[in-house]
């Protein structure tokens, strides 16, 4: 019933101007994201860091520490992944499945990393990733504060799905910090171009 | 706004939770609680450990001896969106009666005067522990910690009050 809402809410303004950009094909941004392509992620969020899924003891035992973007992107292949909420319908039933299942065919191409984001605090993302059985295979980092999406201009407010502040549904590609892929969602219970099978075809 | 006492009437204010047929429902705090011998008590974050492993199996444990002494609801809240605490609510499967709430948009902690910084933790602003006894929206025991610790805000403690 949320995301009937939310889709209510998004603009015909909005939709139009998604649609005049080719979302079909090698890549595709919103106009209005500053994640495109030849971006450097890391230039382009100054001073954010990520905090990798953990449970509270591990939080207490590593003195909460978090992990600059330049560790995570530097001299690696990485396939990023964000989604609006831990425990919420498509992220856990379609989004993150997508990217679990297609796990050996990333290895086959190379790929370092496969990291899964959302504005959640660390062990809220640490038990749902263990939940859904995911925290094996993807790497599941917390924006806790938004600053990294709103870096990026990835920010939504889901206020209308009773989420707060949150972020977009997307999908990027990423070399050694520079963005060579990127797919954003037209509305963030939208799954159409964020999922596994789209990005591998633009590796 | 200063923290919230005995003899305050508990503010009204939305807050938002899964209903008995799963629905997701936005409640007014009045109509929740009017009426009724509550016990609410404050989690600083759903998934973290002093609020899993000792603070909500406190009340499932004394939840029939709450009931017994007459109280009606036990409702365990917290900044956590309201599907967080849903799944949180669902990790203790012993559960009967302590009920899950989310403050998603932290605007009633704020009401409350309850707000606790936990930046540094990687939480952002949550609320402090505490555990609460009203009677038909007043407050007849504030036991507020001053953080995230636990010494007063136990099931434990609630019950010597009653």
């Amino acid at each position: 019933m949320a995301m009937s809402i939310l889709k209510l809410r998004n603009s015909p303004a909005l939709r139009s101007a998604a649609n005049t950009i080719s979302r079909i094909g090698v890549s595709s941004s919103r106009a209005f994201s500053k994640l495109s392509e030849g971006t450097d992620i890391t230039s382009a969020a100054p001073g954010v860091s990520l905090q990798k899924a953990r449970s509270w003891d591990e939080g207490v035992s590593s003195k909460f520490s978090t992990t600059p973007l330049s560790d995570i992107f530097k001299g690696k292949k990485v396939v990023i992944f964000g989604l609006p909420g831990a425990y919420t319908g498509v992220c856990s039933q379609q989004h993150v499945p997508s990217y679990k299942s297609h796990m050996d065919k990333f290895k086959a191409k190379g790929i370092d990393s496969v990291i899964c984001v959302s504005v959640n605090d660390p062990y809220t993302i640490n038990g749902w990733a263990e939940k859904i059985g995911a925290k094996d295979a993807i790497e599941f980092y917390g924006d806790f504060d938004g600053k990294f999406h709103k870096s990026l201009g990835l920010d939504k407010d889901l206020s209308a799905a009773l989420l707060g502040p949150r972020s977009e549904r997307w999908s990027a590609y990423v070399e050694d910090g520079k963005v060579k892929a990127v797919n954003v969602e037209e509305a963030p219970s939208d799954f159409k171009v964020s999922g596994a099978d789209v990005i591998l075809g633009q590796i | 706004m200063a923290p919230i006492a005995v003899g305050n009437v508990l503010p009204d204010g939305k807050i938002f939770l899964f209903d008995e047929k799963d629905q997701l429902q936005t409640v007014s705090v009045h109509s929740l609680l009017a009426g009724k011998k509550v016990i609410l008590f404050g989690v600083p974050g759903a998934f973290t450990s002093a609020c899993s492993l000792q603070h909500v199996p406190s009340f499932i444990e004394k939840a029939d001896q709450l009931k017994a002494k007459g109280i009606n609801e036990i409702i365990c809240y917290g900044m956590n969106d309201p599907y967080v605490m849903k799944a949180w609510g669902k990790t203790f499967p012993e559960n009967k009666h302590v009920k899950f709430v989310s403050d998603g948009s932290g605007e009633y902690t704020k009401l409350l005067g309850l707000e606790l910084d936990l930046k540094d933790k990687g939480l952002g602003i949550r609320t402090r522990r505490f555990a609460m006894l009203l009677d038909n929206l007043k407050v007849t025991v504030a036991n507020i910690e001053s953080g995230g610790e636990f010494t007063v805000s136990s099931a434990e403690d609630i019950l010597k009050a009653l």
